[in-house]
């Protein structure tokens, strides 16, 4: 079989070997707990204060504004559920997000529900946009934080979330937005731009899973989710993953250094890829083409087909990618981001999600090219036998 | 080759049996239902099986998925099974979950990865293309089998009918398989949780419904003996739950969904001398009125003699020559050779008197 093809960037990439060998010493000698006085402690708090600064100066941020956390998931439910039991008591008692956040936001959100908060989900474009109408009717005066993501994980849309943030604030809103899949894509300074929380995960950009990070502005208020003891000023009690904040910071230098370039190869690697399909599959549907987008998403389904035997007849040709988001139990289940933006059931059902990243070369777009469309061939075969 | 795994030692057996013979398999488990579906932030009920299944599949070096077939099963399987007891019968989901879901939708899961074979964990066998019996009497689930289209017949392979029960947890031990090789094995239905198949039917019709309202008890003379609360309780041959008092021991005989009364009688009334089945299906080419074969009325029955008297298209009677006791509608009619499964239906009718062949 012809090398494995890994199409599932926006799942989970390789660890950079920069960023390995940056955190190998905290593996070895530099092993210190930060809040100990002695000297090893003062090398692991070292790493950690300028861990802090770097992933500060890449968001334009103050070192005090960047928490780490153990991933996004965690980075995303301290920003919804710290936010609204910190503002709750101002009489501020919703919560604004969109029907295609990632489980991390949602799930929060319904937490929120069940601790006596209102949760309103904003309308949203065929292409995957927030419907700015409704942006206006429900971001309003008792609002306690609103959250979009910067880029949708299985789309690829693209939010205008600096615009957004400004309106949000306009209104006395907490605007936070989930970035895991935007960091290293986009344009981030939060300077510039009015967001006050921004969520981000390491091993999206090639640091370890493990580690996220919270930006969180100053002044703004936040209710920890763990209690113990004062680490990051009582925002994220417990003792600190020197290695991983080392790592992660690594790795949001390379990627805000190579964001540009990063951008146009994969955009071009993408363009090809949709191209072939579109091609040879005249009548698939690549999901929200129509709007701003990320370049590294290719969310695409072919009718006649179903996404479930598609990825195992991928995945036994070495071909790795995904479809939907996945259930626990591994299956995989109708998208909630496709059913949001209006596509058909059925045609969601045929959805398949392919990433591409720092894995990807023009080989890798043609093997898919190949084996992609012969393999939709036979599905239609069998659904007409 | 794609085997059916559900995280059990059969199937886990069945897939180590395969892959020592060196075929090139596919362990999938099929995700059929969940019974927490209002609460979608928490983990799906069938998880632990899941897991099971993958971590055999880890051990055996072959790639693990899991299918969600839960819209189908929720069609095909749980609809049927409720709609049949507000019927007032006693459905067996089993089959229809072997005839739909397992060799008809699972076999296009198989076709789409190119797997020649399928294979499950069931005690049955395939011997030249014919089903048969498994080889342990007490474990044969060839019973529940026969609704499978005879053409899936040479793609299957069911690796555990050829051996008993004791030899399967042997060989999961001797395959290292310890995770599952002592797990016991529930016989209840998959989906029904707790054994109690009225929630089910309950979260589908609502408890309300009329298969669950209260009704009376009768006698075949129409006599009035007590109340009940909700025919789909009951099936034809139950004693449990039924009003005290009599001089002898007092059974289900009859149940009737429209004026929701349960019939009860003493053990004689429960004699049958023919049955009617319908959605008949044949493994072998199709009896004619006249011959003899064996049936089996229910699983764990013993098959008794029957001669077909009537085939139409759909629809089969047979007289039973020495009788059947409890014939129940909604379970299967499952015809034999011997050890060979020629076939089934679903019992619609009992006859109490014995059907003559039509001339």
């Amino acid at each position: 079989m012809p090398d494995p093809v890994y199409l599932d960037h926006a799942a989970t990439t390789p660890v950079r070997a920069e960023v390995f060998d940056a955190m190998q010493p905290f593996f070895g000698p530099r092993f210190g707990n930060p809040s100990s006085v002695h000297r090893w402690g003062r090398e692991a708090r070292t790493a950690l204060d300028e861990a802090h600064e770097r992933v500060a100066r890449c968001l334009g941020a103050s070192a005090d504004e960047v928490v780490f956390t153990s991933c996004g998931t965690e980075a995303d439910n301290l920003a919804v559920l710290g936010i609204w039991r910190a503002r709750r008591a101002e009489g501020r008692r919703a919560v604004v997000t969109t029907p295609i956040e990632h489980k991390a936001v949602l799930a929060a959100v319904h937490e929120v529900t069940r601790e006596g908060g209102d949760e309103r989900l904003l309308a949203m474009t065929r292409d995957g946009l927030v419907d700015d109408s409704s942006f206006d009717k429900l971001v309003t005066e008792d609002v306690a934080i609103c959250s979009v993501m910067w880029i949708n994980n299985e789309i690829g849309a693209m939010q205008r979330v600096p615009d957004l943030a400004e309106r949000a604030k306009a209104r006395g809103v907490v605007f936070h937005t989930d970035a895991v899949q935007a960091f290293g894509k986009v344009h981030i300074d939060a300077r510039s731009q009015k967001f006050d929380l921004l969520s981000l995960s390491g091993h999206k950009i090639g640091a370890p899973k493990g580690i996220g990070a919270l930006y969180v502005r100053r002044g703004t208020p936040l209710e920890p989710l763990m209690f113990g003891g004062t680490q990051d000023r009582g925002r994220r009690p417990g003792t600190e993953n020197v290695a991983m904040a080392v790592g992660l910071a690594r790795a949001a230098e390379l990627a805000v250094a190579e964001r540009e370039h990063e951008w146009k190869k994969l955009e071009a690697l993408r363009d090809r890829l949709e191209r072939g399909l579109l091609e040879k599959l005249p009548d698939a549907v690549i999901h929200g083409r129509g709007a701003p987008r990320a370049p590294h998403i290719t969310n695409i389904s072919v009718p006649g087909t179903d996404s479930e035997s598609l990825l195992m007849a991928l995945d036994l040709r070495g071909i790795g990618c995904s479809a939907g988001s996945a259930c626990q139990s591994g299956s995989v289940t109708p998208s909630h981001v496709l059913s949001a933006i209006g596509v058909p059931a059925e045609l969601a059902g045929s959805a398949i999600r392919l990433s591409l990243g720092c894995l990807s070369t023009e080989a890798c777009v043609d093997r898919v090219l190949d084996v992609f469309p012969m393999l939709v061939e036979k599905a239609r075969r069998l659904q007409t036998a | 080759m794609l085997v059916a795994m559900s995280g059990g030692v059969d199937s886990s057996v069945a897939a180590g049996l395969l892959v020592k013979q060196g075929f090139d398999v596919v362990g999938a488990t099929m995700k059929l239902f969940c019974h927490d579906e209002d609460l979608p932030d928490r983990p799906c009920c069938s998880l632990d099986s899941v897991n099971d299944a993958r971590r055999v599949c880890q051990q055996l070096g072959i790639p693990h998925y899991v299918l969600n077939l839960e819209s189908a099963f929720g069609r095909d399987v749980v609809r049927d099974f409720v709609d049949e007891y507000a019927r007032g019968r006693t459905p067996i989901p089993c089959v229809r979950c072997n005839t739909f879901t397992k060799f008809r939708d699972l076999v296009r899961k198989a076709d789409a990865i190119d797997a020649r074979w399928i294979a499950t964990g069931h005690y049955a066998r395939v011997v030249d293309g014919v089903l048969r019996r498994g080889l342990d009497p007490a474990k044969d689930q060839s019973y529940f089998l026969w609704g499978i289209r005879g053409t899936i017949l040479s793609r299957m392979l069911l690796p555990v009918g050829e051996q008993t029960k004791a030899e399967t947890r042997a060989m999961a031990h001797e395959l290292g398989l310890e995770l599952i090789a002592e797990k016991t094995e529930s016989q209840d239905i998959c989906f029904v949780p707790d054994g109690d198949h009225t929630k089910v039917i309950a979260r589908q019709l609502g408890g309300d419904a009329p298969a669950l309202s209260r009704g009376a008890f009768v006698r075949r003379d129409g006599s009035v003996v007590g109340q009940h609360e909700g025919f789909a309780r009951f099936t034809i041959g139950q004693r449990r739950g039924l009003p005290g008092g009599f001089a002898e021991p007092m059974y289900v005989v009859e149940i009737r969904p429209t004026t929701r009364e349960v019939v009860i009688g003493p053990h004689e009334e429960l004699a049958g001398r023919g049955v009617v089945a319908r959605e008949v299906n044949w493994l072998v080419p199709p009896l004619q009125a006249g011959d003899e074969l064996e049936v089996q009325i229910r699983h764990r029955a013993r098959p008794v003699r029957g001669t077909l008297v009537r085939s139409e298209a759909d629809e089969i009677e047979i007289a039973l020559a020495d009788g059947a006791s409890a014939i129940t509608p909604g379970q299967s009619l499952v015809f034999y050779r011997g050890d060979v499964v020629l076939g089934g239906g679903v019992i619609e009718a009992a006859r109490r008197e014995l059907p003559i062949l039509a001339a």
